[in-house]
């Protein structure tokens, strides 16, 4: 395994909207490995995008880490002499992400080290400049990039990531671009950045199929291109099968499952992932009911006792419903917060449609 | 004689004049069977939703003709048969809620396609119960505003108001797209069940594959505003003629690692095709499978076909 380069442990967020408490991250600990990629998914609101504005942050202002602690690995001794930097157990100097305050720490954190790519490119584009301004302006920026230099390596960057006819790319504004290009282009602006690590938010949601493939397998490339290490996120788990080399299950604030792809897609443990598995449509039977997870998520204003996926969890243990189970390892790459992994539990299968996953094939071989 | 509830040939589309005239749909013909759900697939912008726009009369058909149970509803149509599409073709979209008046109840929305017709308002009330009722929300939402329901519950919402008219047609436009995974499968499965219960058609449209496959009897595939391939849904996973399919089944995601990772999708070329001389047809290959192709092409498929 890689040399760890994110470290968050014990990460709790709040939000605070008028007089009350959304408990949005409920102790994360999570560790991301240089030049992996690992992918967060989880349905709408389990924390997903939070957790990762922490890391270049961008919290939103009525939101506050309220415990625990992000090391971040990537920047070596660059913040020797920062109030956030410290060497860890083993010597390697680190920065907590958690313990940065000022703006000018950021903005040398945000895009250069860590970049995210949002859900909707047109947020991180500026309709006002053309596409090559906006990519000369990040090499400007992050390398001190001028002239004809930066302008020979923004098409060269246009040309890295697929991008037809780059000259002419270069003088367009994004609105004449499509949705499935225009990703691109901010994946091309990211790029340009040349960031350790590539937080992509749910990039692919409003794509068509066929442009979301070309992204994930961009995506893949630059990926070992630069070794870059990449945080996927995503509410489906069906996509990210191609891409990811580990993935964490989020649910209500907290991760309830991670471990390698293949041990979730084929061993997973926790009945939360195998609601997502079991609701993906590629399992489903024509003719007969798809699996659907009953119920709605919890309400984070107030506090959760025991496992948060109990009420709507078919198989769920009188403890859940009373006591928050600890993570039990089912590998040394594997674990899971669920108390069916406790010794006294009940014997408990997993749904067997899952089985059929091993054996998934593409209709289109080549 | 197979029931066709809605017959479409050669059905051309176009938008604007001059050098901005720009032909959205380009020649389509298909049919759809009664009780059937009758999928079209196809990246954005290739013109499904203006097909179903022009079946439900918003946009004009420029040319070609679509019959709903056997009568032409293109162009000028009487009152009656007018009365009669506007309540038995209903469309549902993608955000029900996104082109609607938020300051309006929800009792309103549901409602809307029934006021001004002299409906008794008690009748009404009750008519927007059993539709709330029936795609499982609880009657006292009807006195709520849109922004207090979530992307599962308005899509449920946009169901109920086109229920509410009784329909036997429904044409649901990306549906699902918006919504989380776990929503999805609830409303794909309330519209399953709704299709059973009162006999519906739908014309279902998406670009997502593997939802299709799972709720599609038939398939059209579509490609800049021309049908390139038309068959069962099975056939079509199990053999893929035209180069588009192939394209567009090979990038649906696959959720399982091993194969997904050494999985390549293919890219389609238009430029592929030479119809300089010998030009493209629409043909049944084998009974039920229609695909377009010049002579050459069909050769090929064919030999495809036998193997
Ligand atoms: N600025 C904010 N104020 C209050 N609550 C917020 C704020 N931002 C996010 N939340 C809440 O935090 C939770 C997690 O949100 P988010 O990370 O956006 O979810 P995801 O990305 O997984 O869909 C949700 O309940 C959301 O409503
Ligand atoms: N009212 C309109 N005026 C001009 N062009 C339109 C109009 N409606 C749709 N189009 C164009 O027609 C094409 C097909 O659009 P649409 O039917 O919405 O595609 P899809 O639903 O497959 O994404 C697109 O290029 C779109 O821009
Ligand atoms: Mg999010
Ligand atoms: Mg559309």
């Amino acid at each position: 395994m890689n040399r760890t380069i994110l470290s968050v442990r014990g990460l709790h967020v709040c939000f605070f909207l008028r007089g009350r408490t959304l408990h949005a991250l409920r102790g994360i600990d999570l560790d991301v490995y240089e030049g992996e990629s690992l992918a967060i998914v989880g349905e709408s609101g389990s924390g997903k995008s939070v957790l990762n504005k922490n890391f270049i942050g961008l919290l939103d202002q009525n939101g506050r880490i309220t415990e625990g602690s992000i090391r971040y690995y990537g920047m070596y001794d660059k913040m020797k002499h920062n109030p956030a930097g410290g060497t860890d157990e083993e010597g390697r100097p680190y920065c907590d992400l958690a313990k940065i305050a000022r703006r000018e720490d950021w903005l040398r954190i945000r895009g250069s080290e860590i970049c995210m790519i949002p859900q909707d490119p047109m947020t991180s584009l500026n309709p006002l400049k053309t596409i090559g301004w906006q990519i000369s302006e990040a090499l400007m920026l992050h390398h001190g990039m001028k002239g004809q230099m930066a302008k020979d390596e923004t098409l060269h960057i246009l040309e890295e990531v697929r991008i037809d006819h780059p000259e002419k790319r270069y003088h367009q504004y994004p609105h004449e671009l499509s949705g499935g290009m225009r990703q691109r282009i901010v994946i091309a602006i990211a790029i340009a950045c040349q960031p350790k690590i590539l937080i992509c938010d749910e990039p692919t949601t409003a794509l068509d199929v066929t442009i979301q493939a070309q992204v994930l397998e961009l995506l893949k490339e630059l990926k070992s291109k630069y070794n870059l290490t990449i945080i996927f996120i995503t509410h489906d788990l069906g996509v990210v099968a191609s891409i990811a080399d580990r993935v964490a299950v989020m649910y209500a604030g907290d991760i309830v499952e991670i471990g390698m792809a293949e041990e979730i897609f084929y061993e997973p443990r926790h009945p939360y992932t195998w609601a997502l598995l079991s609701s993906l449509p590629q399992l489903g039977q024509r003719g007969e009911e798809l699996y659907a997870i009953k119920g709605t998520p919890p309400n984070l204003f107030t506090e959760i006792q025991g496992d948060a996926f109990a009420a709507r969890n078919p198989h769920a243990l009188k403890i859940d419903h009373l006591e928050q189970p600890p993570y039990f390892d089912v590998s040394p790459t594997h674990r899971a917060r669920t108390w069916l992994l406790d010794e006294r539990a009940p014997k408990v299968e997993p749904p067997p449609a899952l089985k059929k996953l091993r054996t998934l094939g593409g209709a289109v071989h080549d | 004689m197979t029931d066709h509830i809605l017959e479409v040939r050669d059905l051309h589309v176009t938008f604007g004049h001059g050098a901005k005239r720009f032909e959205a749909v380009r020649g389509v013909s298909f049919d759809v069977r009664r009780g059937e759900t009758f999928g079209i697939v196809g990246e954005s912008g290739s013109g499904k939703t203006t097909i179903g726009r022009t079946v439900i009369r918003v946009n004009p058909a420029t040319s070609g003709s679509i019959r709903y149970e056997g009568e032409e509803i293109t162009g000028r149509i009487s009152k009656e048969l007018d009365r009669k599409i506007i309540n038995k073709i209903q469309m549902i979209f993608q955000d029900p809620m996104a082109s609607l008046n938020e300051r309006a109840k929800i009792s309103y929305i549901v409602s809307e396609g029934l006021q001004g017709r002299g409906i008794p308002k008690q009748e009404i009330e009750q008519r927007v119960t059993a539709a709330l009722n029936e795609v499982g929300l609880l009657p006292e939402f009807a006195s709520r505003f849109p922004h207090e329901f979530s992307g599962g519950q308005r899509q449920r919402i946009g169901i109920a108001r086109a229920l509410v008219m009784q329909p036997e047609f429904i044409i649901a436009d990306e549906p699902i797209s918006a919504l989380d995974v776990s929503i999805r499968a609830q409303v794909l499965n309330l519209l399953s069940e709704l299709q059973k219960k009162r006999g519906l058609t739908y014309l279902f449209i998406s670009h997502d594959l593997s939802v299709m496959r799972f709720i599609c009897d038939r398939i059209a595939v579509i490609h800049l505003g021309r049908i390139v391939e038309l068959c069962e849904t099975e056939e079509l996973f199990r053999h893929p003629l035209h180069p588009y399919t192939r394209a567009l089944l090979s990038a649906v995601p696959v959720p399982s690692p091993d194969y997904a990772r050494t999985a390549k999708p293919l890219s389609y070329d238009p430029s592929i095709h030479d119809y300089s001389t010998d030009k493209p047809a629409w043909t049944e290959i084998v009974p039920g499978h229609f695909v377009l192709g010049n002579n050459k092409e069909l050769d090929g498929y064919r030999k495809q076909m036998e193997k």
